[in-house]
């Protein structure tokens, strides 16, 4: 048998103390179609990036053909003929499309003299050979998504690539376009070029792949063939088996309804025909995939994009919530979900942050009371063991945890009524996470209504009262807090009328 | 910024006590190069107690721009329109008293609502429609000058100013020159306002952070059309201090101001990217630019190679550079003596 066109053995790669790929092995025939699967944080961005050479494994080999490859860059990665397209083209608009390849395929001095024609004839050569009607004095701006694709597939093949990674390539096409690209797809698998194909999808996988590989928690739990694998199997295989049963969740006794949403939408950022519960002392989970409009819902009710369709009730009443001032005068407390640049401003002293959402609580004339205002960042810093040296520490200082429990006790500072949590415990280490946990427990218990956004879908189990499972900006699925990871995973992936047992 | 606790050595080399440093030796450099006694015996030069006052009136019109300029520039804003306003305003306040014939006090008052105005006009163009403070106020800085050359034709100039008026410019009030009390009291205004309230502290959110603060629920437009309505504000009481310093209002008053304004700022140690400095450091830095300048005026010809006012120029710019130099230097080496403590350093975000 002849070696594979591609072979990972063992690829470790770790960022500061998270370990997102443990020792991975994955192999990729000529003239193949494999798939790649995994839940939001599995390793499947990471093990793309270590394919192209913009991460370096850890440890680990990588062989093309047998050959392996040292000191692996994007640049030898580029000459060995590893290509990669990526959800969002990334062509330059104000170029034409011969400009475009050409920027790829020609190398040289700088100062060299550019030959048009040559590069005019070149560039409709590749498109033409992928049968698209292309002119390539067009400005790549003008041109549709999956024409851009395809332009950056010419791009590939130009540079002579013999594996391909596609990223979610069909994320924003219509289903007409989808079936172009797939059988555009099946003619390079024809000529031998090897695919790697990420996508959520699970009907593309089973309408395209010949094999598929899914990762989990940065390991590969099995490669299959397609042909003897079932959808319900892929997903036991993503969520893991351990996970079926959750961790019963705090005995809580939830109120009444504080927050009601009716139908609410936002069209600038897709989020749309909402409708849900917030009841006191709940934690009504958020689960979907990435691009599923979860951050978008939390960001209208916040008002930071206000919502223009729907309504929102307050204690019954209708409210309109046009900006994040608002909403705080409401109750309302957001924490982002990126912490170094909306959570917590890291230049800050740790004291100044934790005052900043309750300015007028805090400081009612508007004058600061540094006495107060330490007395109250010491009982945060207390109540949330916050590990830092003094209240005046600079907050960019502390830990990831450290700083996330900041972000956290900012909006705690508000005495809150509707608390959204936006991965509260990304990026956070271990002892934080479970730290974190155990607050929300206690902040339901006060009366708090959580509303508790996450990737991490052992999170969402362990936590959540009800889970409300987002896709393509709506909520299709409420699902109550004892679901399993695979009924979750399902309704994410949009299948939710086939429950798994 | 300075922490509540620091250690003695870090407070003695902080940006502040380093430029009071430099203030006090100009000064004493200038007191004994620029004080001489003349033929008939009488001390002349940097070190009479006229002199000194002449720093200080000097410094006052500058150092209230600098004062305006500091909220604005730590919300990592600028204003290069305070110049111009002041020279629209004292235009202004010549029309309201003299061609309208109003009261001094009226016309006075009339002349802060237009410094307001162009404040408010900045503000709504920055607050409210987002645009770029460094484009808006370039646009703010020839269209206030312009329009104040338009109101005098260019030649018209407003003088013979009541005496209680010219009381403001060019007497003095328990023992120091007018207008020094007008400037103190808008520094300790505004050092209360910067250092002592929350709007002062939301301010260098902002500068730090403005999507931060937005996320922190702060009325981030809010706050930034009210700096810089302060910063026309002030900008028309500098015009006032002024025309009665110079007995006479012209439309070229207060022309080039604002770059030694925004230098006194960022010497300082306002940083020019928003969010530290403080409005003791703004006040060094007038004084180091002030005193520079008229210093230069009292040198023996030879020194000053028979041109004060370039020298002074000159000196200023290497001053400022040398300022920067020194802030940057220090932070390279204060990174390469701190090791990477595990946990200090900020994890590298894990990957989606």
């Amino acid at each position: 048998m002849p070696a594979p066109l591609l072979e990972l053995r063992q690829i470790t790669k770790s960022f500061g103390g998270a370990r997102a790929l443990r020792g991975v092995d994955f192999d990729l025939r000529a003239g193949e179609i494999h798939a790649l699967l995994g839940e939001n944080g599995a390793g499947k961005s990471t093990l793309i990036k270590v394919i192209t050479g913009a991460h370096a494994a850890d440890a680990g080999t990588l062989a093309l053909e047998g050959a392996p490859l040292r000191h692996h860059q994007p640049a030898s990665a580029h000459a060995a003929g590893i290509a990669c397209i990526y959800q969002q083209p990334a062509l330059f608009p104000d170029l034409t499309v011969a400009e475009n390849i050409a920027l790829r395929l020609e190398s040289g001095s700088p100062w060299r003299r550019v030959d048009w024609r040559d590069r005019h004839a070149q560039a409709s050569r590749w498109l033409t050979r992928l049968g698209a009607h292309i002119d390539p004095g067009t400005e790549a701006g003008e041109l549709s998504m999956p024409e851009q694709q395809l332009v950056e597939i010419a791009c590939a093949l130009g540079a002579g690539a013999r594996v391909l990674l596609m990223d979610e390539p069909t994320a924003s096409l219509t289903p007409r376009e989808q079936e172009k690209l797939f059988s555009l797809i099946r003619d390079l698998r024809q000529t031998g070029v090897g695919i790697i194909y990420i996508s959520h999808r699970l009907e593309e996988i089973f309408a395209l792949a010949d094999r598929v590989t899914v990762l989990r928690d940065g390991a590969s739990v099995g490669t299959r063939s397609i042909s003897d694998v079932t959808e319900s199997e892929l997903i036991r295989m993503m969520v893991g088996r351990d996970l079926t049963s959750a961790p019963a969740p705090a005995e809580a006794r939830p109120g009444g309804a504080v927050l009601v949403l009716r139908g609410v939408g936002c069209s600038a950022t897709g989020v749309r025909d909402v409708s849900l519960e917030l009841r006191a002392g709940e934690v009504f989970g958020v689960a979907g995939l990435v691009g599923a409009g979860r951050t978008e819902l939390a960001r209208v009710l916040f008002g930071l994009t206000p919502a223009d369709a729907g309504e929102i009730l307050l204690d019954g009443r209708e409210v309109s919530i046009r900006s994040p001032r608002q909403a705080m005068a409401l109750g309302l407390a957001y924490v982002p979900e990126d912490r170094r640049r909306h959570g917590a401003i890291l230049e800050l002293p740790v004291s100044h942050n934790l005052t900043l959402a309750s300015h007028a609580r805090v400081f009612p004339r508007g004058w600061l009371r540094p006495q107060a205002e330490r007395e109250l960042a010491r009982r945060f810093i207390t109540q949330l063991s916050v590990r830092c040296s003094s209240p005046e520490e600079t907050t960019g200082a502390l830990s990831g945890g450290n700083q996330q429990k900041i972000a956290l006790a900012r909006w705690l500072a508000t005495c809150p009524r509707v608390l959204l949590l936006d991965e509260p415990t990304q990026g956070v280490d271990v002892g934080a996470k479970s730290e974190i946990h155990g607050l929300i427990r206690d902040l339901t218990r006060q009366g708090i209504a959580v509303l508790l956004i996450s990737s991490d879908l052992s999170e969402i189990l362990a936590l959540s009262d009800r889970i409300g499972v987002m896709r393509g900006g709506t909520l299709p699925a409420i699902l109550p807090g004892r679901s399993t990871a695979a009924e979750v995973m399902a309704a994410a992936l949009g299948q939710e009328e086939k429950r798994a047992p | 910024m300075p922490s509540h606790r620091q250690r003695p050595a870090a407070f003695l080399l902080s940006h502040e006590m380093l430029l009071l440093y430099v203030v006090i030796a100009e000064w004493i450099f200038f007191y004994l190069a620029g004080t001489g006694v003349n033929r008939r015996g009488v001390v002349i030069g940097f070190g009479t107690l006229d002199r000194q006052f002449d720093v200080l009136r000097h410094s006052c019109e500058i150092g209230l721009l600098a004062l305006a300029l500091t909220p604005v520039i730590l919300t990592a804003g600028i204003d290069l329109s305070v110049g111009s306003l002041l020279g629209l305003c004292a235009v202004m306040f010549g029309v309201f008293w003299h061609d309208a014939g109003l009261p001094l006090v009226v016309a006075a008052l009339l002349t802060l609502g237009v410094g307001a105005l162009g404040g408010g006009l900045n503000a709504t163009l920055i607050a409210g429609l987002r645009l770029p403070p460094l484009i808006v106020t370039l646009g703010t800085y020839s269209l206030y000058r312009g329009l104040a050359e338009a109101i005098t034709r260019g030649s018209v100039t407003y003088t013979d100013f009541p005496p209680a008026f010219l009381f403001l410019g060019q007497e003095r009030w328990l023992g120091l020159p007018t207008q020094a009390w007008v400037f103190l009291g808008f520094a300790t205004v505004l050092w209360l306002l910067i250092h002592r309230t929350t709007l002062g502290r939301s301010c260098r959110a902002i500068g730090f952070a403005p999507e931060g603060a937005c996320f922190a629920g702060l009325p981030v437009g809010r706050h930034l059309a009210t700096f810089y309505v302060i910063a026309g504000s002030i900008s028309a009481v500098a015009a006032l201090v002024y025309t009665a310093r110079l007995g006479q209002a012209k439309a070229d008053a207060g022309n080039g101001y604002e770059l030694f304004a925004i230098t006194a700022v960022v010497l300082g140690g306002t940083s020019i990217f928003g969010g530290t400095g403080s409005v003791t450091g703004t006040l060094l830095g007038v004084a180091a630019i002030a005193i520079l300048k008229n210093g230069l005026a009292c040198l023996p010809a030879v020194m000053r190679l028979n041109a004060a006012e370039e020298m002074a120029g000159l000196m200023t710019g290497a001053l400022l550079l040398l300022a920067l130099t020194a802030g940057a230097v220090s932070r390279i080496w204060a990174s390469f003596r701190r090791p990477p403590a595990a946990g200090v350093q900020p994890s590298p975000s894990p990957p989606a």
